[in-house]
């Protein structure tokens, strides 16, 4: 017992109180789930991810059946025929209903977006043989191997990507699927004018060697916040009218408009049919809950699945009437717009807030209970929970995790610059603390104006371990709205209306007056395209080392980049040869990834989303031709930013300033990995793991002046310098370039999962990380044992700089959860916040959670299936964690102190 | 006759399901092993009389719609307006 626990139980005693009963007191009490979520996690939990092909097939059907036909109709078409279409499941316990497809942790494959994969393993995939990887970002990305993740073949089932099983039979249906878009999918037609730029070479070397690791193509849509506004408002039979209206007005009506004015009338009769689509699906999902009805004897379920049959049936064409069906019909928006495309991170927003008119009514007449209400809210977690990605391997595992980002935020301010924080925002927290599920993550958009309260029952919920909520700084968040949309035309009302799509990439949004119950009401939601593609993820202490190594890549043995040829002799040059390169990095990509988008939007372009985001509805355009209010949302995507700021801290120290060695024996010494072995030689990533070969002796000094050399994360002015020096260079690189859109490149500093793919393709670095090891992970914290001052002296150097600079900052901490124990511990959690976010930090989030349970899971899988952990912006079961983002976890920093 | 074919049969994943009527967890390769007095068939275009010529890998002809194309047998047909038991 520590020294101020005896003192206390000393206290107390005196005074005739058991300490045993205060400690028990201390901690909140939390009911357990509802037994209809026990039930519904313990299938969960046995669910393996499954591919399937009826909504693939239907897609593909109608297309060619409309081959011909507007290309926006067409598509319309054919993403409805794909959800109308598809098997209904409903389970037993459901009051939620609605899957991504007939699987309950279902996803199918999209080969008009991306076909060489299958095509190339066609082959293979009849033959039933291992298929080979897609790309080198494949080859070096680890799929977490437990919980539902087939990776392996067994039986009647075909592992694709690593992740998904598919029935055997369905493999011949996936090939004829695939073989039609040979050539024609956005992948291949977007790489056919990508070879027409002049630095294509450069760009397939910078993706060959990983400093790269992502196609924009890959997944076009996400990491943007929804908006449910129109059918809440409207109900779908609303729309069907609306654009019966627009399209008597405006097809063959160009107006004044001889550019784009006759598209108008195209677009509505597309979202004519695109809301015909997701009307019929919800309208199966009412036949079959009628089925089950009928064949159902146990009296409770039966009049589960006749609730179930009347709100699906009334959302197939009416505005909701109550809470259950206005969550339910966000929840088949949501479902519609992530079956449109391969997706990640299509954020659900700031939902409390969107739904409190309908809760609010509910209460007012008696018709649920906040119990009643928590139950559905708990279902929605397992709904949120159960939508996966289908995308290759090095996206699924090497940059995803598995996780699809579908982040809910609360908090902030409203319309008006009051509080947002509503009744039903405190539920929702409450079902996240009931039911412990991945997703949706929960997001506080912490502000000076948000309750005491509300933000105590958050960090209640930080403290259990679930890795959720995290922190935003929202003043923060709306000065970068401010400063990135302003030249848009975005004002304060709308700065206030932002939150977090995908795990932390903050994306625009407005207000919108719904009028219910009597009243309007300004709800928000997301008013942008994805805030999410561009130039992904940039592996930049890789760039480094291909500056000390002249630009040739010693792990593939191949000349990345044009030799410099420069004996450096100044840190400066060091510098100026890296954002030569990083410059060369970001034109040769960012080219390419507008080709990828532009084709994606002239023949894929979203029809749900565009149906739903405003101002495209009262535009006339899609997504694709800017209908959206916002578009200066695409960007860059770093990796690494800590390791990079202590290499180039430790060149300076021991090269440059101190001159303890010259830069050839440095970069010999990163060359032979300071005499270890390397991580793809010891299978292990984390940076603690040594282990010595024969020419340990060799690099000994070298190696410790590296580790020795100054680190981020301890206040340290030398090295805060260095970072500092880097957001603002990367400020104005990035805004140098533009994106399909015509916007300026901002940038992202997520980096989700890449820092352990990017990290193993990197050979040693100078601040003595060793090859293959996992990068830093975020874009603050702290390399993983190398802040020794405390975690006011991480806040300290995260804010050596602006963050509203960019579009995010992201700092992840890891609590022994001793530290926060009890009603204390709770408060303490909140103090660490809150100076966190006076300090102008963005972002903030922890994983308070034992190392020694993160080891005994990692050896002991089968014991910890429900075992969850923070990763980078994004919660994840353990189990279905690659190794080397387990590793990089498990040796996080872990404070024993808040 | 596999509980995967039947009407009461829940899709949980690529591997198994639930029988809507006993809650039991049934895989789809499993064989009934007494025929369930409860079977009822499940609507797929491989038992529809608009669907013809399957070859061995199950796929076919869909003639229930104006344009004639190809489908395959397991494909869930229950939300199909062409389909004909």
């Amino acid at each position: 017992m520590k020294e101020n626990d005896v003192k206390l139980q000393e206290i107390l005693k005196a005074r005739g109180i058991d300490m045993g009963l205060v400690k028990n007191a201390a901690e909140i009490e939390i009911p357990e789930a509802k037994d209809s979520t026990k039930k519904l996690m313990d299938i969960y939990y046995n669910l393996k991810v499954t591919a399937d092909m009826e909504a693939a097939y239907w897609y593909d059907r109608v297309w060619w059946e409309n081959d011909g036909d507007v290309i926006e109709v067409r598509r319309a078409k054919a993403v409805a025929a794909s959800l109308a279409h598809m098997t209904p499941t409903i389970l037993p316990y459901e009051k939620l209903v609605m899957n991504k497809t007939k699987n309950v942790r279902g996803a199918f494959p999209f080969p008009w977006v991306c076909a060489s994969f299958f095509n190339a393993q066609a082959e293979a995939l009849l033959q039933e043989v291992a298929a080979p990887a897609e790309n080198e970002a494949d080859s070096v990305s680890v799929v977490g191997d437990g919980g539902g993740n087939v990776t392996k073949s067994y039986g009647n089932v075909i592992s694709l990507a690593k992740k998904f099983g598919m029935r055997r039979e369905e493999i011949p249906i996936l090939v004829k699927t695939a073989q039609k878009w040979k050539g024609i999918s956005v992948e291949e037609l977007s790489d056919k004018y990508s070879k027409m730029t002049p630095g294509y070479k450069q760009f397939k070397g910078i993706m060959d060697s990983v400093i790269c690791m992502f196609d924009s193509f890959a997944i076009p849509q996400g990491r943007e916040v929804i908006n449910y506004y129109l059918p809440l408002q409207y109900g779908f039979d609303g729309i069907l009218a609306m654009c019966d209206e627009k399209i008597a007005e405006l097809m063959g009506n160009a107006e004044d408009d001889g550019d784009f004015g006759m598209s108008r009338g195209y677009y509505y009769a597309a979202m004519k049919e695109i809301t015909k689509g997701l009307s019929a699906w919800c309208e199966n999902y009412a036949q079959r809950a009628k089925y089950l009805e009928s064949v159902e004897e146990d009296q409770q379920l039966k009049s589960n699945y006749k609730k179930i049959a009347e709100v699906m049936g009334n959302i197939a064409h009416n505005k909701p009437q109550n809470f259950w069906e206005a969550i339910q019909l966000t929840l088949c928006c949501h479902l519609g717009v992530v079956n449109e495309d391969p997706q990640s991170g299509l954020s659900i927003g700031r939902l409390g807030q969107v739904l409190q008119p309908f809760y609010e009514k509910d209460k007012e007449d008696g018709i649920m209970t906040d119990e009643e209400v928590i139950e559905i809210l708990e279902l929605y977690r397992i709904k949120i929970t159960c939508i996966e990605c289908f995308a290759s391997a090095g996206v699924s595992g090497g940059v995803l995790s598995g996780n699809t980002f579908n982040n809910l935020s609360l908090g902030g301010q409203n319309y008006d610059g009051a509080t947002a924080v509503t009744p039903l925002e405190y539920l929702i927290i409450e079902a996240g603390m009931r039911n412990k599920t991945p997703q949706p993550t929960l997001s506080i958009l912490y502000d000076e104006k948000t309750p005491e309260d509300f933000l105590l029952k958050a960090a209640s919920c930080t403290k259990l371990g679930l890795g959720y909520p995290a922190w935003m700084n929202n003043q923060t968040g709306m000065n970068f709205m401010l400063r990135n949309y302003g030249p848009e035309g975005m004002d304060l009302h709308d700065a206030r209306a932002w939150c977090l799509g995908g795990c932390l990439e903050s994306a625009p949004g407005c207000f919108l007056p719904l009028d219910y119950n009597g009243k309007m009401t300004m709800v928000p939601g997301g008013a942008s395209p994805t805030c999410g593609t561009g130039v992904h993820f940039i592996a930049l202490p890789k760039v480094l080392e291909l500056v000390l190594t002249n630009g040739f890549d010693k792990r593939l043995e191949t000349q990345v980049y044009p030799p410099h040829n420069q004996a450096i002799q100044t840190y400066e040059e060091l510098i100026g040869l890296w954002k030569k390169y990083m410059e060369l990095t970001t034109d040769v990509v960012n080219r390419c990834n507008n080709i990828q988008m532009d084709i994606w939007r002239k023949q894929n372009m979203p029809v749900v989303n565009s149906l739903l985001k405003p101002d495209c509805f009262k535009k006339g355009k899609h997504i694709g031709t800017m209908g959206a209010r916002y578009n200066a949302s695409i960007n860059f995507e770093s990796c690494g930013t800590i390791t990079l700021v202590n290499a180039l801290a430790s060149i300076k120290k021991n090269v440059f300033d101190d001159k303890v060695f010259t830069l050839d024996e440095m970069v010999d010494g990163i060359v032979h990995n300071f005499g270890f072995k390397t991580a793809y030689e010891t299978g292990v990533f984390s940076p603690d793991f040594r282990e010595s070969t024969e020419n340990s002796s060799t690099y000994e000094k070298i190696f410790a002046a590296c580790v020795n050399a100054p680190k981020y994360g301890n206040a340290d002015p030398y090295s805060d310098q260095i970072f500092k020096e880097y957001h603002y260079y990367m400020y104005d690189m990035t805004h140098r370039f533009t994106s399909y859109y015509g916007k300026p490149l901002y940038l992202c500093q997520i980096s989700v999962s890449t820092h352990g793919p990017q990290g193993f393709v990197t050979l040693a670095s100078a601040d003595g990380r060793l090859a293959g090891t996992t990068y830093s992970d975020g874009s603050v914290s702290a390399a993983a044992g190398t802040d020794k001052n405390g975690i006011y002296a991480i806040f300290e150097s995260a804010n050596a700089y602006d963050h509203s600079m960019h579009q995010n900052a992201q700092l992840n901490l890891k609590l022994h959860p001793s530290a926060v124990r009890g009603v204390y511990g709770t408060r303490k959690l909140l103090e660490v916040v809150r100076a966190y976010m006076r300090k102008g930090g963005f972002h903030v989030q922890f994983n308070v959670v034992d190392s020694k349970t993160l080891r005994d899971a990692q050896e002991n899988p089968a014991s910890y299936r429900d075992l969850m952990v923070r990763v980078a912006g994004f919660t994840q079961y353990w189990c279905e964690i690659g190794k080397p983002i387990q590793d990089e976890v498990i040796y996080r920093t872990e404070y024993e102190k808040a | 006759m596999r509980h995967y074919d039947c009407k009461n049969y829940i899709n949980l994943d690529c591997e198994k399901g639930m029988c809507a009527l006993s809650k039991a967890i049934v895989f789809i390769d499993e064989e009934q092993q007494d025929p369930c007095a409860k079977f009822v068939l499940a609507e797929k275009c491989g038992v529809c009389k608009n669907f013809q010529s399957m070859d061995t890998q199950g796929i076919g002809q869909c003639i229930g719609f104006e344009k004639e194309n190809w489908t395959y047998a397991s494909c869930g047909a229950s939300t199909c307006k062409g389909y004909m038991s």
